[in-house]
Parts: C-alpha cells; structure tokens; sequence
C-alpha cells in the first residue's frame, strides 16, 4: 500500500502523527446465518500530522469517521492497522495498562454532557476523582479553581449534574479535561446539543483556555462555520478518507474538493441571500 | 363547522397561553397570523415555547396543560370552541406536521406506502388508487428513485435524509392549507439540510401551503421564511417581516440571537453569546408581567 | 422542553409521598412487633387451652376477654401467634432476601459491565435455572435438605437470584454505555473501579427496589412452605401454617385464616411498593 502525498498541514511540529490509520467494524445487519459478519470500513487509511499547541478542526457529515477518528486518538477505539504516533511513541498498540500513565495527557470533552457527566456524582467528584487518580491533588479548592477557570462560581461544586443548564454542563466537562492538565484534548461536537446564545460562550472559552494553557486540540463538528471561529487548521473528511486539510482561511478560501464546496455553500448564514439557494445539490 | 366565518388567514392565533395545571405560564399571550402561502418561522432556543405552538395548533399537546385561554383559528374554524372530535376532524383535514426526528416518526413495522396512504383514506377520504398514485408523485417529486420500491420497503431500510422526504411527501400529499414543520432539518447534516429545505420551499411554492416553520436557527430562518416570531420564554419578542429582521433587527434579542449565529463571512467573524445582563433583563420583565397577570386573574 | 413539562410535576404528583410512607409505617408495625413478641404478645402462642376453642375475635358475640383476634382449633390466641409469626416471617426475608440480592446482583453487574464470555456463562446459567418451576423447585430442595429455616432461606436465595442477574444485567448494559464510562476511561480508572464507583451508584436504586421486592417475595415463599408444612415444626407459629390451618375451619371460624392472610397480603403490598418508593426517591433526576 503506498502512502499518500505526507501531510503538511502547518510548520508546526506535531503532536500527533499518524500513519495510515485504518478501522473497521463488523456490519451485524448483514450478517450471515454462519461465519461472521463482514465488515464496513470506517477509516480508510488516514494519515494526519495534528500540530502542537494549536486547534485542529475535524468536519464531515455523519458517516464520515470524525468521531471514530477522534475517538482513536484518545484510545477509547482500538485502530486495526497503521501508526498513532503521540509524541514519537504509538500508542495505537498499547494495551490498557500500557495507556493509563498516558491517559493523562489525552483528555476528551463529549458531545452530550448529561450522559457523559455522572448523574450520582457532585460536580466536585466529577471534577477531582481523575485529579486523584493521578496523584495531581484533587482537593474542593482544586475543584473549585477548576470551576473558576471556565467561569463556574464556586457553589456549583456542590451541585449535580442535572441542576445545571446545558452549557454550564458543558464547561463541567471542559474543567474536568483541563483539570489534569493534558497535552492533547479531544473535543467531540461539544456545542451541537447547545442553544446558540450558550454555543458562543463555550467556544469562546475553549479558545481562550486553548491559548492561555498552550493546549492542542482536535475539535470534530458537523459545522464548518464554527470551525472557522475557533480553529487554526481544519481537516475534512468524507467516508472515511481526508478530502481537504489546511490553514482555516485557506481551506475556507479556496477549497480544494468538492466535498468541502458543498459543506460551505450548504451552511445557511444569518443573512438574506436569495443566491444561497443557486447552488444546492441534487439527490 | 357551525363556527366557520370567512377570513383571509390561513392560521390567526390570539392572545394564546398554556398553561400547567400549577398556574405556571409556559406561552404567555402570545398572537401571530399566517397568511396563505407563507412561511412563518418560530424561532427561540430551547425552552421559548416555540414547538409548543405549533403542537397547540395541531392538539397534539399533553393532556397536563391547558390551552383554553386564547383563540386559534385555523381557515375560519375556531379551534378551541370545538368539542374535541370535532377538533381533531378539522385540524386534521386541513393541517399535517412535518416532524422533528424522521428516524421515529415512521411506525417501524409497516411499510412506507400504506403510511402515506392511510391518512388520504381515511380522513381525507379517497379511493385506494387515487391515494396510491398521490403518493407516488410525492415520492418522486421529493426526487425519490423508484418509488414503488420505496412504497413496500420499511422504515429501517432508508436513510436519515431518505426518511424525512417521505415525511415532507406524506405531509403534503393531501394538499394541506397549513402544515407545522417542527425543526425538521436539527437532526440532518447541512449538505442534506439544505436539500430538505429546497424541498419544502418548492412544494410550499407550489401548492400554496402556509408552513409554521419551528427553528432554533437564525441561519435558516433567514433562507426559509418572509415572516418571523422571535420567541423568549413563552412570550413574542418580535414579529416582522424577514428582511427587516435581518436588516435592522428592533428588539435586543433579536439582534443578540442573530449575534450569536456563526456566519461565514470573515470580516464579520465577531460571534458572541447572548449577553446574560440582558437574559436577566428579558427574565425580570416576564416576571412582572406574571405577576400583573396573575394579580388580574384573581381579581 | 420536556424538562419544562415533566419536572415541576414530579414533586407535586405525590403529596407527602405517600407511597414510600404508608408501607414503611406497616413495615415498622410487623418490625416492632417481631422484635418485642414477647412482651407485647397477650399469651403464649403455642399454649393449647381446649377449653378455649375456636374463640371468635373481640368485636363478636361469645368472645373472651383477652383474646382479642379470637383463637384456633386448638385454643391458641390468634393475636400471639400472628406477632410471634411475624418473627420468622421477617427474619427469613430479611436474610434470605439480603443474600438473594448480594448473589444475583453480583452476577449481574459482572455479565452486564464485562460483556463477553463472562457474560455468556452467567447469561446461559440463568436461562437453565429459570427453566425450572419456582415452586416446586423450592419444594424439592427443601425435601432434599431437610425442613428448617436454613433449607428455606437457601431454597429462597437458589431460586431467586435469576431475577437480580438478568434485571442487574440488562440495567448495568444501559449504563455501560453511557458516555460517562468512557469518561472515566480518559480519566485513567480501572475497570472495575469504574464498574464500582460509576455504574454501581447508578444501579442501586434497582436493586434496593429488587431488594423489597425480593423481602415480599420471601415473606411470601416462606408462607408456602410453611403451608405445605416444608418449613419448621407445625407447631411453631408462622404465617403460612396459620393460613394452612385455618383453611380447615373456614366456615366457622373465618378469623383463623383471615387475620394473618391479611397481614401477609399487606405486609407483601408494603415491601413492593416501599421498593418501587424508594427508587423514585433515590432518583436524582425526577426526585
């Protein structure tokens, strides 16, 4: 199998790089009375240089592998074949043991924060359990300046999951993530279950923690015009395979496949444009 | 229909509340109209009430809450005046919803044909094959190939997008005067979002159909609709003409909700949250309209 | 919005609570009653006085004082063998529900959690056990061993854990695949420290319902084995004896039977409803 043309996304070094990653999963719905199933192919050979300390955008429709990519990247998938070089060691072979120490500097952020947020569970708790896990404190007044850096005021410590808004859920996610200071984030469509007056202030505070704490971040989402908003190089991709990677404004600017095109012409803009409608594609 | 008087609106909503049985307001006096061959969107975020409207139209709301305060008249015929079945009878002749989530609102153990040809039987009372070959012109005319295919498959054998064509196509095929798009495109991806769009703007084009498009987006708003209710917490914060919204945007909500839009132009790359002074300010007034409202009621 | 629909009504729906109130009450009354038997118990529950038999309750005609549910075909007071029945009705349910629940839920959080081989055996185990009919399943177990309190709360707990497994089973899939297993995943736990301090919290309040259903139940499974005269000595006073002798005399003296069928139906109505109470109580969502 030859490799495609080696990705340079940005004069950045890279954080991540990754090698020709392919994944597939077995189809239950086909599968045969006798033998196994056979399988669909998820990722189809992906090989992605993920800068350091910068925001790396992942876009694509459903279907496309984002999230499965993404969830590559933090280990929660196993990947059937190529390199997952984090930091020069691969991690895509390493069995559990092998990943906890590393855990740490691979942290994510869900797209859903009631689910992902333990209903039983204090905000505090939710908030300082991994902290003490990896023996880096895990005090209330650890919690609560988590709290403080995504603009919590102290009492929603004592709080549970289900007292708290939407995006208030949310920021408990991204303090439990910065909490333990990783290197890498993985932030999973965390603005599309939320309204859009609180989509806003989570980005926002994504960006700023981002630069202040020189994170890198890939950041998955459906929805090119918040990519544009808050990342530095942007990767697209399509059932599987990357179409499109670059600089935002340049990928924005001239893109260079039609997938992207159409993802950009598709977005409807808080304007009125009869033109939008010109170029809509057919069934 | 003894309470049909001639009108030049296809849906006129006045002074409508819902309420729980604890007193509490959920839409607060809330009045729009809809004239024939229009697009209205609702719009708000969550919580604004803005689903619960089209579901008061429809009737289609828990048993738990009230809506008798208020009139809804649906092409003349005063809806809340009517004894329920009589409700039901009317509304669904002259309506149809076009839902949220096209994976559940298909019954996953009948065909696709006899979901869309059932309602034209039976309430609309057509022959089998009139109704057959009404649902084959949708199918196709919502650019399903092979539609006959698609008439004896079952839900689960069609795609996301595939499924709320279906559901655009069973929606219109009685020729509705008013049908209740209730975010039909949140669940899609945008590529096949503005397909889906596209398609209800042609149909409703087409046929004449007034459509009460319930949306949380600002961006679709802007492409779908010629009139728009802006919603805050059950209460009307502006009604106006598209164009001017987007223009020159009267209330501060208004103008925050469109703030917080993403958009794709660079220059204007400025995206900020709804301010939450102004959330408060919005939250203050409603209660002293409650409490006003309240106190009136008790007198 | 459906928060906006459901969640104010929640609270107000049951004034007082009610449904976890009124049964813990009974629970209490039978509890009390079992602990201080012998003090609040009028006689003797095993003298005989054939002088004094069959005595109708206080409230009818031909009553003797002191014997206030009446007494049975053998001059027994009726009152005193209800109370001194209590006893054992709750000692067998307490232990043999307590056992039942820590076996079956064990097994189920394990197949649940780990999925896989473990859970096909566990899953293939509970499918033979539920082949066998319950009852006579607790029959020939207690003929094997032998009569006894101990038989009784081992047939109990061998028949019964299948329902902990498969229910446990099928709640701990549900939240195995919540995001916030993942979760605690990226944040470095174990898995089963995951299994414990994440899904466990979560499933409780089912098996604590399981767990009053399962006291009922064992109230209820104790009574028939008594009645078919597989628990403890006849003599001894237990619910189920009681009914079993009762039945005899149903058409003239009714009270021997009515009184203790009646507190065992209340007293299993509590247990699964106190269950069904609790797990709503405990729910921090719709608390």
């Amino acid at each position: 199998m030859t490799h495609p043309i080696q990705p340079a996304i940005s004069d950045v070094p890279a954080l991540f790089s990754i090698r020709n990653l392919h994944l597939s999963f077995p189809d239950r719905a086909h599968k045969p009375l006798l033998g196994p199933a056979p399988r669909i192919e998820v990722l189809k050979g992906i090989s992605l240089d993920i800068p350091k300390g910068q925001i790396t955008g992942i876009v694509g429709e459903s279907g496309s592998g984002k999230s499965t990519f993404g969830r590559i990247l933090v280990r929660l998938l196993d990947p059937d074949s190529g390199q997952v070089l984090f930091d020069g060691q691969d991690i895509g072979s390493l069995n559990e043991t092998e990943l906890r120490p590393l855990r740490r500097d691979l942290q994510m952020i869900f797209q859903d924060p009631m689910s992902s947020l333990n209903p039983r569970h204090k905000v505090s708790r939710i908030i300082t359990q991994p902290m003490k896990r990896y023996g880096r404190g895990g005090t209330r007044a650890d919690a609560i300046a988590a709290l403080g850096k995504v603009g919590l005021p102290p009492e929603f410590a004592e709080r549970y999951p289900h007292e708290l808004s939407g995006g208030q859920r949310q920021r408990v996610g991204i303090a439990r993530a910065i909490a333990l200071e990783p290197r890498f984030i993985l932030a999973d469509e965390i603005v599309s279950g939320l309204d859009v007056s609180s989509q806003a202030q989570v980005l926002t505070l994504l960006g700023d923690l981002a630069r202040d704490m020189g994170l890198t971040i890939a950041f998955i989402s459906h929805d090119l015009s918040v990519i544009q908003y808050l990342c530095d190089n942007v990767v697209v991709l399509h059932h599987g395979v990357i179409v499109d990677q670059g600089p935002v404004q340049t990928v924005f600017d001239a893109p260079q496949s039609n997938i992207t095109k159409s993802l950009l012409a598709a977005i409807p803009t808080p304007e009125i444009d009869e033109d939008w409608w010109a170029e809509t594609e057919s069934f | 229909m003894t309470s049909t008087h001639p009108t030049a609106q296809t849906l006129d909503i006045i002074k409508l509340n819902v309420r729980l049985a604890n007193g509490r307001r959920l839409l607060r006096d809330v009045s729009l109209t809809l004239k024939p061959g229009e697009v209205r969107a609702l719009v708000g975020e969550s919580g604004a009430g803005k689903s619960m409207i089209g579901k008061a139209v429809l009737g289609i709301l828990p048993n738990n809450l009230d809506i008798s305060e208020g009139e809804i008249i649906l092409e003349g015929a005063h809806l809340n005046a009517m004894t329920p079945s009589t409700r039901r009878k009317t509304v669904a002749k002259m309506s149809s919803l076009i839902p949220q989530d096209p994976l559940t609102a298909l019954n996953p153990v009948r065909k696709i044909g006899p979901q869309i040809t059932d309602p034209l039987i039976r309430i609309h009372g057509w022959s089998a094959d009139r109704a057959m070959k009404r649902a084959r012109d949708l199918l196709d005319r919502v650019h399903i190939r092979a539609p006959e295919r698609v008439m004896a498959s079952y839900p689960h054998e069609l795609s996301g997008g595939m499924r709320q064509r279906i559901l655009i196509a069973a929606a219109f095929a009685p020729s509705p005067r008013l049908i209740v798009a209730d975010e039909p495109t949140t669940a899609l991806d945008v590529t096949v979002q503005k397909q889906i769009l596209k398609l209800i703007r042609e149909l409703q084009r087409e046929t004449g159909t007034a459509v009460l498009f319930v949306t949380h987006d600002m961006g679709v708003v802007a492409k779908i609709s010629q009139q728009v209710t802006v919603l805050f917490a059950g209460r009307v914060m502006e009604d106006a003409p598209t164009q001017q919204v987007f223009e020159a945007p009267s209330h501060p909500y208004t103008q925050a909700l469109i703030k917080a839009t993403p958009t794709l132009n660079a220059v204007t790359k400025s995206f900020s949250p709804v301010p939450a002074e102004l959330i408060a300010e919005l939250h203050s007034d409603i209660a002293k309209i409650d409490a006003a409202y309240d106190a009136g009621d008790r007198a | 919005m459906a928060d906006v629909l459901t969640k104010p009504f929640r609270r107000r729906a049951t004034p007082m609570n009610l449904r976890l109130w009124l049964p813990l009450v009974w629970i209490a009354v039978v509890a009390a009653a079992a602990l201080f038997a012998p003090f609040i118990a009028p006689h003797d529950p095993l003298a005989q006085d054939l002088m004094l038999e069959r005595l109708p309750p206080a409230f009818m005609d031909g009553s003797e004082p002191g014997h206030w549910l009446g007494t049975d075909s053998l001059g027994r007071d009726v009152l005193s063998r209800m109370i001194y029945g209590a006893r054992i009705a709750l000692f067998v349910s307490l232990i043999a529900a307590t056992a039942t629940c820590i076996f079956g839920s064990t097994l189920g959080l394990i197949a649940g959690f780990y999925g896989g081989w473990p859970d096909r055996i566990i899953s293939r185990l509970v499918d033979i056990w539920m082949a066998f009919p319950p009852v006579l399943f607790a029959v020939l177990l207690v003929a094997v061993m032998g009569t006894g309190l101990g038989s009784v709360i081992a047939a109990i707990a061998l028949i019964d854990w299948t329902r902990f497994a498969r229910v446990i089973r099928a709640e701990t899939m549900v939240q195995a695949r919540m995001d916030y297993v993942d979760s605690a995943r990226i944040g470095g736990a174990r898995r089963a420290a995951t299994l414990v301090s994440e899904i466990l919290p979560n499933v409780l309040p089912s098996i604590i319902a399981l767990l009053m259903l399962e006291m009922g139940i064992a109230v209820i499974v104790e009574a028939i084995l008594s009645f078919v005269n597989l628990s403890i000595s006849s003599d001894d006073p237990t619910w189920g004896s009681m009914i079993a002798e009762g039945r005899g005399s149903i058409h003239f003296a009714w009270w021997v039977l009515l009184f203790p069928l009646i507190t065992l139906f209340l007293t299993v109505l509590s247990f699964s409803t106190l269950g069904e109470g609790l797990k709503q109580h405990f729910d921090p969502v719709h608390k």
